[in-house]
């Protein structure tokens, strides 16, 4: 066969037979199907080991939904919500658990009636390596409720203890994300939660490693002990430096410096 | 083919073709979250909801890959044409998938806070002036919406309204949207996770498709350039009857740059444009069954004397006179308007007969 010059036959090598989508596939399609798509099933069940398998650790936090716990304490709102419980097994003679909202809006809450009383708080557990955290409802009133509980002084003014300047590098975190609501609460992929949460009153924490590799979270504070201003966003989950003073208040770790003392790395 | 719109034109092939798809979505995502939930250290168990998002993410991007795979593969071999005949469903369930990660994402990352979820997307991570902080959902985003107008419109209702050159422009967005997609990846997960599988994986997957279509089209710039248009007046030589292989056609190229799709059927010969009514799809490149040109993308049919589909169908295409000489074929280069007939060339059983 001699075609003129331009003239092509396009598919010079192909059977005769042809798939045509509304009749039965021909004898060589129907091969190359049933080989081909078991191959497939596989590649997707493989492909999606191969990625699950490689995802880093998120961290050991959990989030206990499903019960509800009670935990009686003084409330304080400076610089974040939380309950001291007389503890004196723990630095300061307190135990903290901080307190949220359910969702990011934690700044909501109504607290000034019972602002340095003792109370009792219902609400679902959030902790990770022994810090505790009361998920409370945003919506509702009676998961707060005054009790008559004898208080210690360090309930309400905890030993404050200087720990010393200190050059950290790290990550700033929402703590309720951190704490084990989201698994992992961290890096890029949770900037935007992060920054939302911390918006919305959900305080704000520096996770650091130490020398030894251990992990270490810092509530953080403005450099004379308040929350944090929302100039701090940005930098939110971003590898960050900066230099501050480590205070100890209570049981609880605090970083103090202000937002322009941060810098990303 | 369009001589009424249903939702769709189901067929045996068009639902074992959607349900092996979904049977593999489902794999997918079973696999990932088993996988997801049982490899962690004891303690550590990763979030469910974080573990979905990122399994329909993945399923989404796989998808698109291999949609776009597709097109190039089909130009390679026959066997992918199955792959394409129904290549818009698998569209429609790649938007589905991204659909349900992208409300997943909307809900647990940007829900219950004190803005509203679309905004947060817009201003939570601000720095826009940095390559290495640049919000990247915000690509995703766009690339989502990209797949809904493509999902929107996949039905021929509006292939037919738009035009099948609008809609074959509106639907090469996919390219935009994918290539948002490899910097949603980039900039997003593959900057939070440690691993080096997933830059490796996306970027296989990103040169895979660059390549495929590269080399595709790099055959079909040696075709083109091979059968340059003509620029002679007058008929065109095709060659002899029996150079087109029977039930089939030879392609020709024509003086203002359409080519002509030129058929052998039952001992006769006759012209057609190249370009299908649906999609364009290379009528040249299908057969005569049942006494129809037949579309090797979609199977669309065409009457080869005067373009018309048959009944019920109304669909029409260009025609062109044809004619043997001196045992020649030869085809008149000026298109007939579509669907009008045309007397087809005869072929005698001892050489050639003028029709």
């Amino acid at each position: 066969m001699t075609l003129p010059k331009g003239v092509i036959d396009p598919e010079p090598k192909t059977p005769d037979e042809m798939f045509v989508g509304w009749a039965s596939a021909p004898k060589v399609d129907r091969r190359f199907l049933l080989g081909a798509l078991p191959l497939g099933l596989a590649g997707a069940g493989g492909g999606a080991w191969l990625i699950a398998n490689e995802l880093d650790d998120p961290g050991a936090g959990v989030w206990l939904t499903g019960a509800t716990h009670e935990v009686a304490g003084a409330l304080v709102t400076d610089p974040y919500p939380m309950l001291r419980l007389a503890d004196p097994s723990m630095p300061g003679g307190v135990r903290t658990v901080l307190i949220v909202a359910q969702g990011k809006c934690t700044s909501a809450l109504q607290l000034d009636d019972q602002r340095g009383r003792p109370v009792i708080a219902r609400g679902v557990l959030i902790q990770r390596k022994g810090r505790q955290m009361l998920e409370v409802p945003l919506f509702q009133d009676d998961w707060l409720s005054p009790t008559k509980m004898d208080m210690i002084a360090a309930q309400l003014s905890p030993p404050v203890k200087p720990l010393g300047a200190a050059h950290l590098s790290g990550a700033i975190m929402d703590t309720k994300c951190f704490f084990g609501v989201m698994r992992p609460g961290r890096g890029k992929t949770h900037k935007a939660c992060a920054s939302l949460c911390i918006r919305g009153g959900i305080p704000p924490s520096f996770w650091v490693r130490t020398k030894t590799g251990a992990e270490a979270v810092l509530l953080m504070t403005t450099a004379d002990g308040g929350p944090m201003p929302m100039d701090i966003l940005p930098l939110v989950a971003d590898p960050v430096e900066a230099a501050g003073e480590i205070v100890q208040v209570g049981d609880l770790l605090q970083f103090r410096a202000d937002v322009a003392a941060y810098r990303r790395i | 083919m369009g001589h009424q719109y249903k939702a769709i034109q189901w067929n045996r092939n068009k639902v074992v073709y959607d349900l092996y798809m979904v049977v593999a979505v489902f794999v997918f995502v079973g696999v990932f979250m088993a996988i997801g939930l049982q490899t962690q250290p004891t303690g550590h168990t990763a979030d469910p909801v974080v573990l979905a998002i990122r399994a329909l993410g993945v399923a989404a991007f796989t998808l698109l890959t291999v949609i776009l795979a597709i097109g190039p593969l089909a130009r390679l071999s026959p066997r992918f044409a199955p792959m394409l005949y129904n290549r818009r469903h698998l569209g429609v369930i790649t938007f589905s998938v991204a659909a349900a990660h992208f409300g997943l994402a909307l809900l647990w990352y940007h829900s219950g806070g004190p803005l509203n979820p679309l905004v947060s997307l817009f201003v939570s991570n601000p720095l826009y002036d940095s390559i290495p902080g640049f919000p990247f959902e915000v690509l995703g985003f766009i690339a989502f919406l990209i797949l809904f107008v493509m999902a929107a419109t996949s039905h021929d209702f509006w292939l037919n309204n738009l035009s099948a050159p609008v809609w074959k422009a509106l639907h090469m967005l996919v390219y935009p949207a994918y290539i948002l997609l490899v910097f949603h990846i980039t900039l997003g997960a593959l900057m939070t996770e440690k691993s080096m599988v997933y830059p490796v994986l996306t970027a296989v997957s990103f040169a895979s498709i660059a390549a495929l279509h590269l080399y595709t089209g790099y055959r079909e710039w040696r075709i083109d350039n091979g059968m340059k248009s003509l620029k002679a007046k007058g008929w065109i030589e095709i060659g002899a009857p029996d150079d087109i292989p029977n039930m089939r056609a030879v392609i020709a190229p024509l003086p203002k740059g359409d080519r002509v799709a030129v058929f052998r059927y039952d001992n006769k010969i006759s012209a057609v444009t190249n370009a299908c009514r649906h999609q364009n799809g290379p009528l040249g490149e299908g057969r005569v069954i049942d006494g129809c040109i037949t579309c090797p993308w979609h199977g669309w049919q065409y009457r080869p004397d005067d373009g018309v589909s048959p009944p019920p169908f109304t669909e029409k295409i260009a025609t062109y006179n044809v004619k043997i000489e001196a045992g020649r074929v030869f085809v008149d280069p000026k298109p007939n308007p579509p669907g009008t007939r045309t007397k087809p060339a005869i072929i005698a059983e001892q050489g050639a007969v003028a029709s």
